[in-house]
């Protein structure tokens, strides 16, 4: 069994290696991934001082990453995202609003993947490392899954994907 | 000044030949927009339930975007699969398997052992799962085909699930599609499904599983694992009768991106050739079985 081990752990100290070294050249979707500027604000709420429900960094994030008019339907998907995001963050001490926002969250999943069909999964990956980028946003958010962990959000099928789109 | 600049330099003659290359393999199976089933718009039309259940790392939105994928992928190969399963209606949803607390593990393992910032650690969740020995120490405490190593709660409610389905009036045949442990639970929930009267038709429910733990998929179902699985090359140097890989990601770029390292990924699979194709492929074979049993 310690022979396992030894073999089982060498090979994870491998990957790791060939992980950690992927992460510092290539950011998945080649977008720049520099710190946001109001990473400092650590309430979980952050900044939104133009209170349209999407924390300034992250809406700076999304304009900046996603510009001009050929971006224009995927900034307003991201926007839609980010900003139930926020709210599950926000209400994950309750598991109704929990509920709602997990659905909300599922729309607007929904209208990236029919704005994005090919590399939705990379952007979400960027967006939501950067929406998460304290330990006490990425804990409620984790809260805010487990108040729906039993529940049976629906779906919309793909060829309603776009009806989702806010 | 000058070893900045030629840091620089060494980082985008990296970055930009994988960019083209991982943008290359994403654009080779996409589409604009996918169209209704034909087969959906009629009400005689038989149904079929094509379940995603997600594996231990796998928060809510990305089982909605693993479902998604899924979709996809399905409904694009659908034009050319046989006329047997173009005439079905294909329903998808999801049966969460909440892995949160775990996610929450990873995190705090993430910070504490690798000094990780929050922003790192959810763009590196999929591979980062590899680093920590949560998964393996879970493997080497007990059998991890055994189902007191799952939620019992999360196996009733996705057994029922699937009998509701096939029950009348719905009267649907159930595809389950799990990733890495949720192939724990579809086996689990199988049995459960099989295992209580009254008792569904035989055949009524099939299981494809991808990146598989375990050692057997129930109901003699087929399944994908990836030579190049780390995470379950690892399992299977602990737990020996894991079943074997038989596909694998090619040469594809996904296994150099942090986010799909290990080749651990529902994403991956379904993205990199052949695995993306013999699932496919697994899944046509499998709604074929199915559209000969009448569930109801």
């Amino acid at each position: 069994m310690r022979r396992w081990c030894g073999q089982a752990f060498s090979l994870l100290a491998a990957i790791g290696a060939i992980g950690l070294l992927g992460g510092v050249f290539v950011s998945c979707s080649g977008e720049n991934s520099q710190p946001s500027p109001s990473t400092t604000t650590d309430s979980i709420a952050g900044v939104d001082a133009n209170a349209n429900g999407v924390r300034d960094d992250v809406e700076s994030y999304i304009d900046t990453t996603y510009a001009g008019q050929a971006n224009a339907d995927l900034n307003k998907a991201l926007r839609q995202y980010a900003k139930a995001v926020q709210s599950s963050m926000i209400d994950a001490d309750s598991q109704p609003l929990s509920l709602t926002h997990a659905t909300e969250r599922f729309r607007a999943l929904e209208c990236l993947m029919a704005r994005r069909p090919r590399d939705f999964h990379t952007i979400f990956v960027d967006l939501r490392a950067q929406v998460l980028n304290t330990r006490s946003r990425s804990d409620a958010y984790l809260k805010a899954d487990n108040q729906v962990k039993a529940e049976n959000i629906p779906l919309l099928p793909a060829d309603q994907w776009v009806t989702a789109c806010r | 000044m000058g070893d900045g600049m030629s840091v620089k330099r060494i980082r985008w003659s990296l970055v930009l030949p994988l960019a083209i290359l991982v943008g290359t393999s994403w654009s080779a199976h996409a589409v604009a927009q996918l169209p209704p089933q034909l087969a959906c718009q009629t009400e005689a039309a038989p149904r079929t339930a094509i379940y995603f259940v997600n594996g231990v790392t796998t928060t809510l939105d990305e089982a909605r975007l693993n479902g998604g994928k899924l979709e996809i992928e399905f409904l694009n190969k659908l034009p050319t699969m046989a006329p047997t399963i173009r005439a079905m209606c294909h329903l998808f949803f999801l049966n969460i398997n909440p892995t949160s607390g775990a996610v929450n593990d990873f995190l705090e393992a993430g910070q504490q052992r690798l000094g990780l910032a929050p922003t790192d650690f959810w763009r590196g969740l999929e591979g980062l799962g590899l680093y920590t020995p949560d998964v393996i120490a879970q493997a080497l405490q007990g059998p991890i085909t055994a189902a007191n190593q799952i939620d019992q709660a999360t196996i009733q409610r996705h057994a029922g699930a699937y009998r509701e389905q096939i029950a009348s009036p719905s009267c649907r045949r159930v595809l389950v599609v799990p990733h890495s442990q949720g192939n724990l639970y579809s086996n689990a929930s199988f049995d459960h499904v099989f295992g209580q009267m009254p008792s569904p038709p035989a055949g009524t429910l099939k299981i494809v599983g991808v990146a598989t733990p375990v050692n057997v998929v129930r109901g003699n179902g087929l399944y994908r694992t990836s030579s190049t699985d780390a995470l379950v090359n690892v399992i299977r140097l602990v737990l020996s009768d894991t079943l074997p890989a038989n596909t694998n990601w090619g040469n594809s770029p996904l296994l150099l991106s942090p986010t799909y390292s290990g080749g651990h990924s529902f994403i991956g699979y379904l993205t990199a050739e052949p695995s993306r194709t013999q699932i496919l492929t697994d899944m046509e074979s499998s709604l074929v079985a199915l559209a000969s049993v009448n569930p109801c």
